[in-house]
């Protein structure tokens, strides 16, 4: 980009390697006509700053209001070779003499952008879809429930391009494969335990977790009987688990002694301790702060709703920014470190359903090993599958292929698979999608005027010339 | 600007056949309309050599690299029915060996033009995107007329019945190259893959030593006459 240029009616191309925000800024004071980020395809190739720093704007790129529409895009070989001829015949502007800048016209090329969508309009009657399944413990009526939740859905600047591995790929790959071993040790009479297992993976959760609150509400103010009003020993939620080596347990309330919740956390701690010594597991509180935006963690919707909750994450705060970038594409997941996690937590839940360390049950008694061992490959396949589409609130609907497939997923190690629906309220909605979130740019190469002029003057010259050859040889 | 940039295109194309319309002197002899004939026989080989091309040649079912010499051939061998035309049009014409060939020369480019660059440049040159394959085409048609004129004035020179022993091998020689031109200048791209300004520098080229020679060859037996 050249340096104090105006930039109205003009399109300005930024690849990430050399974005910078003051630039940025200024393309969008000066009312440029757009702006297009080019991204490389391999994000994982970049410098790990850049890609930070890229993550940490996101959210003020988001929170700036402007009318100069910025378009993000995948690079390629053309794109490449269209942003190096702009570079450079930008660049060499002012410094050249008048020869030289004729010769640059004739030369040169200029491009022209255009795009041919229509204003962006907000979507109505969008429903974002959730999924519940259950597994029915054995023994009498009034069982004890463990709600295992994590959220689908990703957000990034573009939604199109929000892939979101590890937040939040990573939780619902756990969550399936404990659904598996669970449902597993459900069909044999012998390990059939005495709770019910439920599990919901709800969409909307980067929108203030969406789905599980009309979730709830539909389960605790509009049914007479529902698994979620009677005995709830905990809701875990899982969110960011596919890398790292910490394991945090979010809670809003810390666990009282001898509650369910309290031994879950205990067996966390004796398993990440006697297991797997390369964990650090500790417990963060944090209150849950009703004045603030957005909620924190999604175990803060169960929290208002007096249901013990807590979030695991490997993150140790919510405000990170990879849980809200486009930069978490699928090289963000350690399937090793996923495989870990999820065999930490799936030894936690059985020692809490089977009472293990009552019975005097060792830290390092492992469970989950050979036939029901964790499956590497099907986590890895699950991640690879959710990071092959984007998977933004604004774009799965109640038809898309990724809720289909989860529920055919779900439908095969659980009982009872239903949908659940959540709609913006009509007067006073709570999420308002817009659309024309995806555009095709079509850039021409053009000549810029004077070149046109020069020309006329060439032909006219070559047929001057050409008439007085033919006068002279008459 | 690109309506700006068709009219270049036009422009370059046209002018030079308006030229050599005004400065032949067939303007004087309200040649006009036989120049609209010539141009109406013109389609009409074409529309020939279409059908005979169609019915009797099949489709090339080789790989996409692999050029069809012998199929090409065979193509450009047709095109001896251009030769047929340009006969027709300047026997039916009475006049001076030089009339004749400008008339025949004339029509048959003029139509040329109109049929297979008109419409190219109508829709390509006017949109946005610039290319500089317009102004080829238009040096192309350029090109064209100086061959359609040496091109007639071989076929003039064949069919005379005074000509002399020693210009039968070298207008026999220039026939086949008018003729096989085309094939020629495939076979240059394909073999040199060549860049497009080059083919057509390669073109005139060859377009003006053909037409360089059958200009000697004419002024040479005009004169002797």
């Amino acid at each position: 980009m050249a340096i104090s240029e105006v930039l109205s009616r003009r399109c300005v191309i930024m690849r990430l390697a050399e974005f910078s925000y003051e630039e940025y800024q200024k393309a969008l004071r000066q009312s440029a006509g757009a702006v297009v980020i080019i991204l490389p395809k391999n994000m994982s190739a970049m410098p790990q700053d850049i890609v930070q720093q890229f993550m940490e704007l996101e959210p003020e790129m988001l929170a700036t209001e402007t009318i100069v529409p910025v378009y993000f895009a995948m690079e390629d070989d053309e794109l490449l070779s269209i942003y190096t001829q702009t570079l450079t015949s930008s660049s060499s502007q002012g410094s050249l003499s008048a020869a030289e800048v004729l010769l640059h016209t004739a030369t040169a090329n200029g491009f022209q952008m255009v795009t041919s969508g229509a204003q962006s309009k907000a979507v109505s009657d969008w429903a974002i879809t959730s999924l519940e399944g259950r597994l029915a413990g054995v023994g009498g009526e009034d069982l004890p429930t463990i709600v295992v939740v994590a959220h689908y859905d990703s957000f990034g600047i573009a939604p199109w391009l929000s892939y979101g591995a590890d937040s939040n790929g990573s939780g619902v790959s756990m969550l399936l494969e404990l659904a598996r071993l669970f449902s597993k040790l459900y069909t044999y009479k012998r390990t059939h335990a005495g709770y019910n297992l439920l599990f919901f993976v709800s969409g909307g959760g980067k929108f203030n977790y969406q789905g599980t609150k009309r979730w709830l509400e539909d389960n605790l103010d509009h049914t007479d009987s529902s698994l979620l009003q009677d005995n709830v020993a905990f809701v875990l939620c899982l969110d960011t688990l596919g890398n790292g080596d910490s394991l945090h347990l979010h809670v809003s309330k810390p666990p009282k002694e001898g509650s369910p919740q309290f031994s879950l956390l205990k067996e966390l701690e004796l398993v990440a301790a006697s297991q797997y010594p390369e964990v650090k597991f500790s417990m963060v509180h944090k209150k849950i702060n009703l004045a603030d935006d957005m909620l924190a963690w999604e175990h803060e919707r169960f929290g208002i709703r007096r249901l013990p909750a807590f979030t695991l994450s490997h993150l140790p705060s919510h405000r990170l920014a990879q849980r809200f970038s486009i930069m978490d594409v699928r090289p963000h997941v350690d399937v090793k470190k996923l495989s870990r996690n999820t065999k930490l937590v799936a030894e936690a839940l059985a020692r809490v359903i089977y009472n293990l360390t009552e019975k005097g049950a060792p830290g390092d008694l492992q469970i989950f090993t050979e036939q029901m061992q964790v499956q590497d490959e099907q986590q890895s396949a699950v991640v690879d599958w959710l990071t092959a589409q984007p998977r933004a609130a604004q774009l799965v609907d109640k038809d898309s292929s990724v809720v289909s497939t989860l529920e055919y997923h779900l439908g095969h190690y659980l009982k009872d698979v239903k949908r659940h629906y959540v709609k913006a309220d009509k007067r006073d909605p709570e999420f308002v999608f817009y659309d024309q979130l995806k555009q095709t740019m079509n850039a021409y190469r053009v000549k810029p005027a004077i070149f046109d002029l020069l020309l006329a003057v060439c032909i006219a010259a070559y047929l001057g010339m050409m008439y007085l050859a033919i006068q002279v040889s008459h | 600007m690109t309506l700006f940039h068709f009219g270049n295109c036009f422009a370059l194309a046209y002018f030079p056949y308006f030229i050599a319309y005004k400065c032949s002197g067939l303007s004087e002899y309200n040649a006009f309309w036989r120049c609209v004939q010539a141009g109406a026989t013109y389609l009409f080989v074409q529309l020939c050599k279409m059908l005979f091309l169609a019915t009797f040649f099949p489709t090339w079912e080789g790989g996409a690299g692999v050029y069809d010499f012998v199929g090409e051939f065979m193509k450009a061998t047709v095109d001896l029915a251009d030769l047929l035309g340009l006969h027709l049009v300047m026997s039916r014409n009475a006049g001076k060996g030089e009339y004749k060939i400008m008339v025949a020369a004339m029509g048959w480019a003029t139509a040329e033009l109109v049929m297979s660059r008109c419409l190219p440049l109508w829709v390509g040159a006017r949109g946005i995107e610039f290319d500089w394959k317009y102004i080829q085409m238009s040096f192309d048609s350029n090109i064209s007329l100086i061959h359609y004129i040496g091109m007639a004035a071989v076929v003039w020179m064949f069919t005379r019945y005074d000509l002399p022993k020693t210009f039968r091998l070298p207008v026999t020689v220039l026939l086949a190259l008018c003729v096989y031109k085309s094939f020629l200048m495939e076979l240059f791209v394909h073999v040199f893959l060549l860049g497009s300004w080059t083919v057509l520098l390669v073109k005139a080229v060859l377009t003006g030593g053909i037409s360089l020679c059958s200009l000697f060859l004419f002024v040479t037996l005009v004169h002797s006459n």
